[in-house]
């Protein structure tokens, strides 16, 4: 049976004179990007990455690392791979002026989701939805329809398709999040029960 | 009231233990995010206890606490697949599944129960028992698919674990009453409910599940008759709480 510790597998395999080969990718989880929606009605916001073996798994696994305290009304993740990102620009330069009409286009549209960088070391936030066939052409549509008087940094574009969405039976998951003060450290008041035992003790 | 004590003890015990059997996996899961993901649902299960220990409360019993902490083996209702030691991932994912399948199932039975403080409860953590589920079935199904290893290794657990699943369904002396009186529909029913819940999912992996004809269950644990492996849990887990039982965290 092949070993599943990394340790084992990873270790060169005895070979032959002149056989000289590409060194093989290493076998390791992917990351998928982590979207959390914190209340009815806001925008979902990017959270961070977790590493899993497929799609589904990254779900999973994101709603507790990500979602495991506060509140949470929905949260949905894609394949890293699947996040188009613009250039990057700072100051008081808005991205959207690096972002010009693509060439060349087809006429196979699809939906793609977009998000703003409002502030450096910020999060990205989902600011609506449009069609186009390309990330490029969808960056240029975007530029058009949300390009206002706010200053952006940077634009994502993911495919709806290939986003794992959490569905409305789904929406119970975080039903009994609030009530779950013990996950929140200060709830503990762990400094007003110090002061009282170092009153006691004087 | 006899027959909704010993309903409400069995479940409370069950959560509490394999609660706390889960979470010994803190800290040395087998990814991070799984590690985080598996105490989350350990620290649920607790939190489910606790709520039906405050049930029993109300109903005259000693403080949630006190029952948690301060009984001894024998006075506990849980089935035996909930104490037995965790050994190696494989084991305690195939216990995850087969013991949160038969509770999600359980709780949805319960919504419709003629006793309001259990049927609230069983509503109000719906989403909770929804979420262990949908993270039990995905581990199963992407393991149970996956490479020669995790398949070998999540057969052999389901052959060994089996048979202890099934005394999550042995009956109490109440089954009778819990039905007439529409609080619970009874092991029976559940024990139905569950293998084709256990199948559907198993029939989507290379895994494969015996004839339920020659599993034999493994009962005694709902009547106060464990394994040695309760005693030094319950040891562990109310240490603390023993040294000083009126302490206020």
């Amino acid at each position: 049976m092949k070993s599943l510790d990394p340790r084992v597998n990873r270790l060169p395999v005895v070979g032959t004179a002149g056989n000289i080969i590409p060194k093989a990718a290493l076998d390791q989880f992917g990351t998928f990007e982590v979207f959390v929606q914190p209340k009815e009605g806001k925008p979902f916001q990017h959270e961070g990455a977790v590493h899993a073996p497929d799609l589904e798994m990254a779900y999973v696994l994101a709603k507790e690392t990500f979602t495991r305290r506060f509140t949470c009304t929905s949260l949905y993740v894609t394949d890293t791979r699947d996040v188009h990102i613009s250039p990057t620009t700072e100051g008081s330069q808005n991205v959207y002026t690096l972002i010009e009409e693509p060439v060349t286009q087809n006429n196979t549209k699809s939906s793609f989701e977009i998000y703003h960088l409002l502030k450096r070391g910020k999060q990205h936030q989902h600011i609506g939805t449009v069609e186009a066939s390309t990330p490029e052409e969808a960056m240029f549509i975007a530029k058009q329809q949300f390009n206002n008087d706010k200053m952006v940094y940077n634009v994502w574009a993911i495919r709806t398709s290939t986003i794992r969405f959490t569905t409305p039976e789904e929406k119970d998951l975080w039903n009994t999040l609030p009530e779950k003060k013990f996950r929140d450290a200060s709830d503990y008041k762990g400094g007003d029960k110090l002061k009282l035992f170092l009153e006691r003790q004087s | 009231m006899d027959a909704i004590k010993e309903l409400l003890y069995k479940i409370a015990d069950d959560q509490l233990i394999l609660g706390h059997r889960n979470s010994e996996w803190t800290g040395f899961g087998p990814l991070l995010e799984e590690d985080i993901a598996f105490s989350s649902m350990a620290q649920d299960k607790v939190g489910q206890s606790y709520a039906l220990y405050q049930i029993l409360q109300q109903l005259g019993e000693q403080a949630p606490d006190t029952v948690a902490f301060m009984r001894n083996a024998n006075q506990f209702h849980n089935c035996i697949l909930v104490e037995l030691p965790n050994g190696e991932y494989d084991f305690s994912l195939i216990r995850h599944f087969l013991f949160d399948t038969a509770e999600a199932l359980r709780f949805e039975m319960l919504a419709q129960s003629s006793f309001q403080p259990l049927a609230e409860l069983a509503r109000k953590i719906k989403g909770e028992l929804l979420y262990h589920t949908l993270h039990a079935n995905t581990f199963i199904k992407k393991l149970g698919t996956a490479t020669e290893e995790s398949i070998t290794r999540l057969q052999q657990s389901l052959e060994f674990t089996l048979p202890y699943a099934l005394g999550i369904f042995e009956e109490s002396p109440f089954e009778g009453e819990l039905i007439d009186k529409g609080i619970f529909e009874g092991e029976k029913v559940l024990k139905e409910k569950w293998i084709l819940k256990v199948e559907a999912v198993i029939q989507q992996t290379n895994l494969h599940l015996p004839d339920w004809h020659i599993v034999t269950p493994v009962t005694g644990g709902r009547n106060g008759q464990h394994t040695e492996h309760l005693q030094p849990l319950l040891d562990e887990m109310s240490e603390v709480f023993r040294i000083d039982p009126a302490a206020e965290w």
